[in-house]
């Protein structure tokens, strides 16, 4: 209970720092943004009236911490307020996009997944074998090449050459597939690196000699004492694997032209509408210290040595 | 039932690190395997496991260390439940309360990990898993290495009373000669994957009759350690 109690403490202590992080940046960035915005609203030259109007519509000329603070509380009560260029409401569109991104992280999740552990059970039967120098070799490809690159590959070849996959857009779920590819394999590559890895070093155990001598057939012993501890690397990875699955999924979006959170926060930023960029920083936030804290509570399953110092 | 193991042998990368050896134990005998570090002793133990294992002997094995034998992941219950399967027993409480009771280990929470139970207990759970296949020779490397010498001789003594009462064999290798002179009634000495020295333990303290017995017989320490 106490370590549970710790843990929601210091994810709270997380986001608080992250909202703090991304005001002031924006806060700091270099260009006016209220000139920014009275742009964007208008598409023309516009008098410093106008722009004076902006500054004190949306809050800038309270000072720092009126501003970030006027900002933070509707953020509290779930409201992430208007669009400082539409003056649209950001949830509703938030949302949208959202759906758009979420069945695109979870597919590429779950190819990386679906091509990772066979690669790596395959890899591992024969360690320094063939097929396993294969499998390396693959894996550190698919981390080397950029998102964008392969993105493009699978286009020329799906879209231009063969003319199977639909290659712009999202109308039909056969719009989905190819994203969702360029997603998968590289997060494959990094899984399949570390799954490989956590095996053969959950293999070496000292202790596995010892159940053999007792009579402990290999199945029971792959299953109950070597699987656990090759996952121990995987769940921890899990965490940055995320950030990286964030990070593709936004460059995927604009390669593949498909509405979600990636368009969606490269269109803010270009804007400068504040309230989208720190929505949607402030909702991945969320999502990586949810994950992260359930991370942690898993490892209160598995090993709860690991982290036990510090909660 | 007089145990034999023929022909055992290790080597590794090309280099013989256990030469051709028989053993010859008698049922109930308790024996001592010494020489120094790297002379084969672990080698000859886990060779002989393998071999008597293989002839489908019962034979059981006290690893150096309890994180030789224990599964930092897994609770002490699991690893008793599983040790019993291994053997293909049926679950019996009332086994595992007198193995517990012998080895004065009842104490120990079983719904905890191997970390959770102080290193002295770890190593009797193990020895007491070890025992439960009431198995005819029991082969011991280096028990009591992790523990303080105070609690090294309570283990030995409970050890003692448990296979006397059961005739088991007990092959207890070590490098510590003083420890093995008090335990067993014969000895037997390694010295570069060889037996070189078999005898009676009051015979070799007497007359050691290889270099490398008398170099341990040298070094021993009588007085200082209660075991």
């Amino acid at each position: 209970m106490r370590v549970i109690l710790s843990l929601l403490l210091r994810a709270a202590v997380v986001l608080a720092g992250t909202a703090l992080a991304t005001f002031t940046l924006l806060w700091h960035a270099p260009g006016d943004p209220a000139l920014a915005i009275a742009l964007a609203r208008f598409r023309s030259v516009v008098p410093d009236a106008v722009i004076e109007q902006v500054r004190v519509e949306a809050g800038f000329d309270a000072g720092f911490w009126p501003a970030f603070l006027s900002w933070l509380g509707p953020i509290l009560l779930g409201d992430f307020g208007q669009s400082s260029v539409t003056g649209r409401d950001v949830w509703p569109e938030l949302v949208t996009a959202m759906s758009y991104t979420f069945p695109l992280a979870l597919s590429g999740l779950a190819i990386g997944v679906a091509l990772s552990i066979p690669l790596a059970l395959l890899a591992t039967r024969h360690p320094g074998g063939w097929l396993d120098r294969f499998a390396v070799a693959l894996a550190s490809i698919g981390v080397a090449i950029p998102q964008f690159w392969l993105g493009l590959l699978l286009i020329l070849l799906f879209a231009v050459q063969l003319g199977w996959l639909p290659a712009m857009g999202a109308r039909t779920p056969t719009h989905l597939i190819l994203p969702a590819l360029t997603l998968g394999l590289t997060v494959s590559a990094s899984l399949t690196r570390i799954l490989r890895s956590g095996i053969l070093e959950a293999r070496g155990r000292p202790f596995l000699p010892a159940f053999r001598r007792r009579g402990v057939s290999e199945a029971h012993l792959t299953r109950n004492h070597i699987a656990p501890h090759a996952a121990i690397p995987v769940v921890t990875v899990f965490g940055l694997e995320l950030a990286f699955l964030l990070e593709g999924v936004v460059m995927v979006e604009v390669i593949f032209a498909r509405p979600g959170l990636g368009i969606f926060l490269v269109g803010a930023i270009e804007a400068r509408d504040f309230p989208k960029v720190q929505a949607v920083v402030i909702l991945a936030a969320l999502l990586f210290v949810t994950v992260n804290l359930l991370i942690d509570l898993l490892y209160q399953v598995i090993d709860p040595r690991i982290g036990d110092r510090d909660a | 039932m007089t145990i034999i193991a023929t022909g055992l042998s290790a080597a590794r990368s090309g280099r013989i690190i256990l030469h051709t050896t028989d053993v010859e134990i008698r049922r109930g005998e308790r024996i001592g395997l010494v020489g120094a570090s790297g002379s084969g002793k672990s080698t000859l133990g886990h060779a002989l496991i393998d071999s008597l294992r293989a002839q489908g002997a019962s034979v059981a094995h006290v690893p150096q260390s309890p994180d030789e034998a224990l599964d930092p992941l897994r609770s002490m219950a699991f690893h008793w439940r599983e040790a019993e399967q291994a053997l293909g027993l049926a679950l019996d409480p009332s086994r595992k309360q007198k193995l517990f009771a012998a080895l004065r280990i009842e104490d120990g929470d079983l719904r905890k990990r191997p970390w959770g139970w102080s290193r002295g207990m770890q190593q009797r759970f193990v020895i007491a898993m070890a025992l439960i296949g009431t198995p005819d020779l029991l082969v011991m490397d280096e028990p009591t290495s992790a523990l303080d010498p105070v609690v090294a001789a309570g283990m030995m003594d409970l050890l003692d009373r448990y296979l006397s009462d059961r005739r088991t064999a007990l092959l207890l290798i070590t490098h510590d000669l003083g420890l093995a002179a008090a335990r067993v009634l014969r000895l037997m000495v390694m010295a570069e994957g060889r037996i070189v020295e078999d005898a009676p333990t009051p015979d070799l303290l007497r007359v050691p009759r290889t270099e490398a017995a008398r170099s341990l017989c040298a070094h021993r320490n009588w007085l200082a350690l209660p075991c």
